[in-house]
């Protein structure tokens, strides 16, 4: 009786161990390309860094930096890396140890990588007035953040503030990239023009991009509206501002953004506002969601909750 | 029961909110930060919008009455990216809120920790 029960049990052990360990290894294999990995086909969520775990990737491409590129990263931070509501990556305007300052700080001169500002750029800056996190950040309706009137960010600060997933497109004499924040692009021209000589001030500047080797572009921006802020933090700005980029396509799933601020009107020395900031590409096919800044939403959601909140307590 | 007078008074408030930026983008100044408070109640309505996501509860409050509370979470890039959906939440649904409270006492929170849908824990992506 005992025989034919663990004949039995010896023939079902064998089939399932045919059957379901390859299924076992296929589903904890790691994905052979970026493409291989499942994404929502509309409004797709950027891949969590866990999903890349495995991947072998393989060497960049010459000279191209198209795809989809997210910032948002490995979500093991809170907020993600891209999105820089203390400022510009490379200077944090945080305390020493607190990465959540309570704000209402005069200057900043207690963070832990000042910036070299000129007595000008100290006064700018003290005109500035951020809300939400960092160290000088002031109550709602004290501040002036001109995103909070839903006016464009500009360049650099798309680089610096809200930077989540980008599409960079690359035609045969230009770059385009384009924002997700805003829904708005910047077109990089490679046609080997020069930078415009006394341009027109605008919101995203002018800018010329060249390969300096097969795997970077380097980019020069000029000509950006004095009215915009750097970051959300209020950093300053003058009409002479110069921006450089460096694109890095380091193999074929990662770029790599260096960004100097360069204005001596402000600063007394060029400063990096991302120093090789990583963005890893998104799956063919990645849809990214739309991210508007609209005055009648922002209405309804001042009516509901931002003008009650900011209110004085009732009693 | 007496009749309130502070939703009159909100109401008049923010008529006078026409100064204001659009975006009372409000980070931690607004909000105590030190305490977490726990809400149960049924949905009434849920937002998936910008700027913000939000959803309306009415709760009991002490005298036995309905407190109207309304908890924000972030924009909807964010929160699509921690697993939130435009359905996640159905008025009626009944929920439990783990929140961080508003510093001016108003019926206002921000999600802060668990969330619970009709007795089962929300599970946030990453």
């Amino acid at each position: 009786m005992a025989k034919p029960a663990i004949w039995t049990v010896s023939l079902v052990t064998l089939i399932c161990a045919f059957v379901l360990v390859p299924i076992g290894a296929a589903q904890s294999a790691p994905p052979k390309s970026v493409d291989d990995i499942k994404i929502d086909k509309w409004n797709s969520v950027p891949l969590h860094g866990s999903a890349y775990a495995g991947l072998k990737s393989a060497p960049a491409p010459r000279r191209d930096l198209s795809g989809i590129w997210d910032a948002t990263g490995d979500r093991t931070n809170i907020p993600p890396p891209g999105i820089q509501p203390t400022g510009a990556f490379e200077h944090r305007a945080v305390l020493p140890g607190n990465e959540n300052p309570p704000g209402g700080e005069p200057d900043e001169r207690n963070i832990p990588n000042p910036l070299p500002y000129t007595p000008l750029g100290e006064k700018m800056l003290e005109a500035n007035k951020p809300t939400g996190l960092g160290v000088r950040s002031v109550p709602a309706v004290q501040g002036n953040d001109p995103v909070e009137f839903c006016n464009p960010p500009g360049f650099p600060r798309m680089d610096l503030n809200e930077f989540r997933t980008i599409e960079i497109v690359q035609t045969a004499d230009h770059v385009l990239v384009l924002n997700q924040f805003f829904r708005t692009w910047r077109t990089i021209w490679t046609d080997g023009r020069e930078l415009p000589k006394d341009p027109e001030l605008s919101w995203n500047g002018y800018s010329v991009g060249k390969w300096v080797d097969d795997y970077t572009l380097v980019v020069q921006t000029v000509g950006m509206r004095d009215d915009t802020w750097v970051d959300n933090q209020g950093r300053p700005h003058s009409s002479d501002l110069k921006v450089e980029e460096r694109f890095h396509r380091a193999d074929h799933d990662h770029l790599d953004l260096t960004v100097t601020i360069d204005d001596p009107k402000m600063y007394t020395k060029p400063w990096l506002a991302l120093n090789k900031f990583p963005l890893k590409l998104q799956p063919r096919g990645f849809d990214i969601r739309e991210l508007y800044c609209s005055p009648s939403d922002f209405a309804d959601y001042n009516k509901d909750i931002g003008d009650p909140i900011a209110d004085a307590p009732e009693k | 029961m007496r009749l309130k007078l502070w939703p009159t008074l909100l109401l008049m408030l923010g008529f006078l909110g026409g100064s204001r930026p659009l975006l009372a983008h409000h980070g931690n100044a607004s909000y105590d930060t030190s305490k977490t408070i726990e809400v149960s109640g049924v949905v009434t309505e849920y937002r998936w919008a910008n700027p913000h996501v939000y959803l309306r509860v009415d709760a009991k409050d002490e005298s036995g009455g309905t407190a109207h509370w309304v908890f924000e979470g972030q924009n909807a890039v964010t929160q699509a990216s921690a697993g939130w959906t435009k359905d996640m939440f159905k008025p009626g649904d009944k929920v439990m809120i783990e929140a961080t409270p508003a510093k001016n006492g108003r019926l206002i929170g921000r999600f802060k920790g668990r969330i619970v849908i009709n007795g089962q824990e929300f599970k946030p992506l990453g």
